[in-house]
C-alpha cells in the first residue's frame, strides 16, 4: 500500500495535475475557439474568451463553390480533396502493411531463420531512417517512371514508415501470445499456415487492430513525403501550410483547418488509448 | 537480476537486442534447416524495405555528384560537395542549430516528463482521471502542432504574449526574432514530447516493485532519499532509452522546425534538416542537399551510438 497522504498534500497534488492538464490541453482548446470565430474577433487585443460562435470557416474549407465569397474577402480553400487523399493514402498504407508485415512479425517472433536478429535489427533502422535521404533520389526516380503524384507511389513510400512499425508491434504482441497452443496443433500435424489462420490470427486481432490505429495515425502525422513527392494528391497536412498564407493571415480559417486534421487524431485516442500508449512508447507501455 | 514485475523492463531489452545485435542463439543444424513458409512470409517486407535501403545508398551517391535540377549531365565528384560545405559559415550555423534544438529539448523533456510521470504516478482522484490527456500532444500531426504554436505566439494579437501579459511580461516576438526563435521551436517540442518521455518513466515507475520501496522506508529512507537512490536508479534505464528515441528524432524534425520558421528568421533555425529541404528543393542543388543529410544522418548515428552506450553502462550497474 501506498503511504497515506495528509489532506493539504492530496490537495496540492490534485493542483498540480489539473494545471498539467491544463497545459496539455490549453492550446487545443484555443484552436478550437479560435476556429469559432470570425476574423475581427481572432484580431482584437485582448483577445476574446466570450463570442458568438459561427461555423463560417468550416464552410470556407469545405464549400467550393463559394469559397470565394467569404466575409474576410477572398480566399479559395479546397480542403475535402486533401482530406480524401490522406485517408485514402492512410488507409491504403495500412492495408499493404498488414499483408506485408504481420506474416514477418509471425516469423521474426515465431519461427527459427538464419540472421533473424539481423533482420529484425535492419527493419527497425527504418524506423530511424533519414526520410529526407530516402525520398530526394526518390522525386527524380518518381517524375521517370510516373509514379509522382500518384496514390499507389505514395502508399508505396508510406511503408517506409508504417511497414517498420507494424512488423514491430506484431512481434511483440504474437510474442505476449502463449506458445503452447500453436505447438499441440502442430504436434496434432496442423500445416504452418492452418496455425497462422485459425489459432494465431484470431488471438492476435485486438493486437491487429491497435497497431492499425496507430500506423493509420503516423500515417496521418506525415508531411515530408507528401511535400515532396505529391501536389494534387497531397496530404492534409501539406494542405494545412498552404493555409498559412504569408501577408494574410486567414488564423480563424487555419483554425478550422486544424480542428479537422485533431478530429481524427482524438477520436482514436477514445477508441484505442491502451494501444495507442503502447506503440507510442515503443512497447514500454503495456 | 531478479526484479519481479518488471515485464515492461522486458519489453525495453527486446528492444534494445534491436539496437545492439544480440548473442548468437544455440540452434541446432535441424533447427537451422531453411524454412520455405518462413522465408515466403518474410520476403514481401523485406523486398519493401531493401528497395529504400537501394534509394538510400542511391541517395548517399547523389551527394558525391553535382546534380542540380534539370542538369542532363551529372558528373561524380568526389567528396568536394562536403569539402564546399564545411567552408561556409552556414554548415557550421546549422549544425550548431541541429545539436542545440535536439540537446535542449530532450534534456528540458526529460526532466519535466520525470516530473510529470511522479505526480500521475502519485495517482490522486485527478491523475487517474487525467491519464488520458497525457497522451494528447502525442497524438497531433506534428505539423497541425506546428502551425498551432504559430498562431498563439503571434506577437501582435497571439494569446501567448497575452497571457505573458497578465503576468506582467512585455511582449514577446516569439518564433518571428533570430533571437528567440530558438527558444519558442524549443517550447513547442517540450509541449509535444514531453508526454512521451512521461509515459515511459511511468511504466517504468508501475515496475517497481513495492517491497522495494517498503525496505527503503524502514530502514528510515525520507522520501527524496528513497527517490534519489532507490527509484532514480531503477528507471534511469528507461529515460536513457526515452532519450535515445527523441534524440534522433529531434535531430531529424522537420515538420515543427518547416511549419513554423522554416528555418528562419535569418538562419537561426535552419537546422541540418530543413537547409537539405531548401537547398535540394528551392535552391535545386540535389547533391548539395544530398549531403546535408548525409552529414545529419552521420551526426544521428553518432548521437545514436555514445546515447547506446551510456544506456548499457547505465542498465549493467542498476541490474
Amino acid at each position: 500500500m501506498r503511504p497515506r497522504r495528509s489532506l493539504t498534500s492530496n490537495c496540492i497534488l490534485n493542483l498540480l495535475v489539473a494545471i498539467s492538464a491544463l497545459i496539455l490541453t490549453f492550446p487545443l482548446v484555443w484552436i478550437v475557439m479560435m476556429s469559432l470565430k470570425q476574423q475581427a474577433q481572432v484580431m482584437t487585443w485582448p483577445p476574446t474568451f466570450l463570442f458568438r460562435p459561427t461555423l463560417e470557416n468550416f464552410r470556407v474549407l469545405f464549400d467550393i463553390a463559394e469559397a470565394g465569397a467569404t466575409s474576410y474577402g477572398t480566399i479559395k480553400v479546397d480542403f475535402l480533396t486533401p482530406i480524401t487523399n490522406s485517408v485514402v493514402i492512410a488507409l491504403g498504407s495500412v492495408v499493404i502493411s498488414l499483408l506485408a508485415g504481420v506474416p514477418a512479425g509471425y516469423v521474426l517472433a515465431r519461427r527459427d531463420i538464419p540472421l533473424k536478429e539481423d533482420i529484425a535489427f535492419f527493419i527497425l533502422g527504418f524506423r530511424f531512417a533519414p526520410v529526407l535521404l530516402v525520398v530526394m533520389p526518390l522525386f527524380s526516380i518518381f517524375q521517370t517512371i510516373g509514379l509522382y503524384d500518384t496514390f499507389f507511389g505514395m502508399i508505396w513510400v508510406y511503408q517506409v514508415v508504417t511497414l517498420p512499425m507494424i512488423v514491430w508491434l506484431s512481434r511483440s504482441y504474437i510474442e505476449d501470445l502463449p506458445k503452447d497452443i500453436e505447438e499441440a496443433a502442430a504436434i496434432d500435424g496442423a500445416m504452418p499456415v492452418q496455425i497462422v489462420l485459425h489459432i494465431v490470427l484470431p488471438l492476435l486481432k485486438p493486437g491487429l487492430i491497435g497497431a492499425s490505429l496507430l500506423i493509420f495515425l503516423l500515417a496521418w502525422h506525415n508531411f515530408a513525403l507528401g511535400l515532396i513527392l505529391s501536389s494534387t494528391k497531397a496530404p492534409v497536412t501539406v494542405a494545412l501550410l498552404k493555409l498559412l498564407n504569408p501577408g494574410v493571415q486567414f488564423y480563424p480559417v487555419m483554425a478550422a483547418g486544424l480542428v479537422v486534421t485533431m478530429i481524427v487524431p482524438v477520436i482514436l485516442i477514445v477508441i484505442g488509448q491502451r494501444h495507442l500508449e503502447r506503440g507510442l512508447t515503443f512497447g514500454a507501455v503495456k | 537480476m531478479d526484479l519481479p514485475g518488471l515485464d515492461a523492463i522486458v519489453t525495453l531489452r527486446s528492444s534494445v537486442s534491436q539496437l545492439a545485435p544480440s548473442e548468437a542463439e544455440e540452434l541446432t543444424a535441424e533447427e537451422r534447416a531453411l524454412d520455405w513458409w518462413s522465408l515466403a512470409a518474410i520476403a514481401p517486407a523485406i523486398i519493401i524495405l531493401l528497395g529504400f535501403l537501394f534509394l538510400f545508398f542511391y541517395g548517399v551517391f547523389q551527394s558525391l555528384t553535382d546534380l542540380r535540377f534539370g542538369r542532363p549531365l551529372v558528373h561524380f565528384v568526389g567528396l568536394s560537395n562536403y569539402a564546399v560545405l564545411i567552408k561556409t559559415e552556414d554548415f557550421w550555423n546549422s549544425v550548431r542549430a541541429t545539436f542545440v534544438y535536439a540537446g535542449s529539448a530532450v534534456l528540458i523533456e526529460a526532466l519535466f516528463g520525470l516530473a510529470l510521470a511522479k505526480l500521475f504516478a502519485t495517482e490522486v482522484l485527478l491523475a487517474r482521471l487525467m491519464r488520458a490527456v497525457i497522451l494528447l500532444p502525442l497524438v497531433l500531426p506534428p505539423m497541425s502542432v506546428a502551425l498551432m504554436w504559430t498562431t498563439m505566439m503571434d506577437p501582435q494579437n497571439g494569446i501567448m504574449n497575452y497571457l505573458l501579459s497578465l503576468a506582467g511580461v512585455g511582449r514577446f516576438a516569439w518564433i518571428s526574432d533570430p533571437s528567440t526563435a530558438m527558444i519558442s521551436l524549443v517550447l513547442i517540442d517540450v509541449w509535444t514530447y514531453t508526454p512521451f518521455f512521461a509515459l515511459i518513466i511511468f511504466a517504468g515507475l508501475q515496475g517497481i516493485n513495492e517491497e522495494v520501496r517498503e525496505a527503503a522506508r524502514v530502514n528510515g529512507a525520507k522520501g527524496w532519499a528513497s527517490f534519489l537512490y532507490i527509484e532514480l536508479p531503477l528507471i534511469a534505464p528507461y529515460i536513457l532509452i526515452a532519450a535515445v528515441f527523441r534524440l534522433i528524432e529531434s535531430l531529424n524534425q522537420f515538420d515543427i522546425i518547416f511549419g513554423t520558421t522554416q528555418g528562419g528568421p535569418g538562419n537561426s533555425t535552419a537546422v541540418l534538416s530543413v537547409r537539405a529541404y531548401v537547398t535540394a528543393f528551392q535552391n535545386l542543388a540535389f547533391g548539395r542537399g544530398a549531403a546535408l543529410m548525409v552529414v545529419n544522418w552521420i551526426l544521428v548515428l553518432v548521437a545514436t551510438f555514445a546515447m547506446v552506450k551510456l544506456w548499457r553502462f547505465v542498465r549493467n550497474r542498476v541490474i
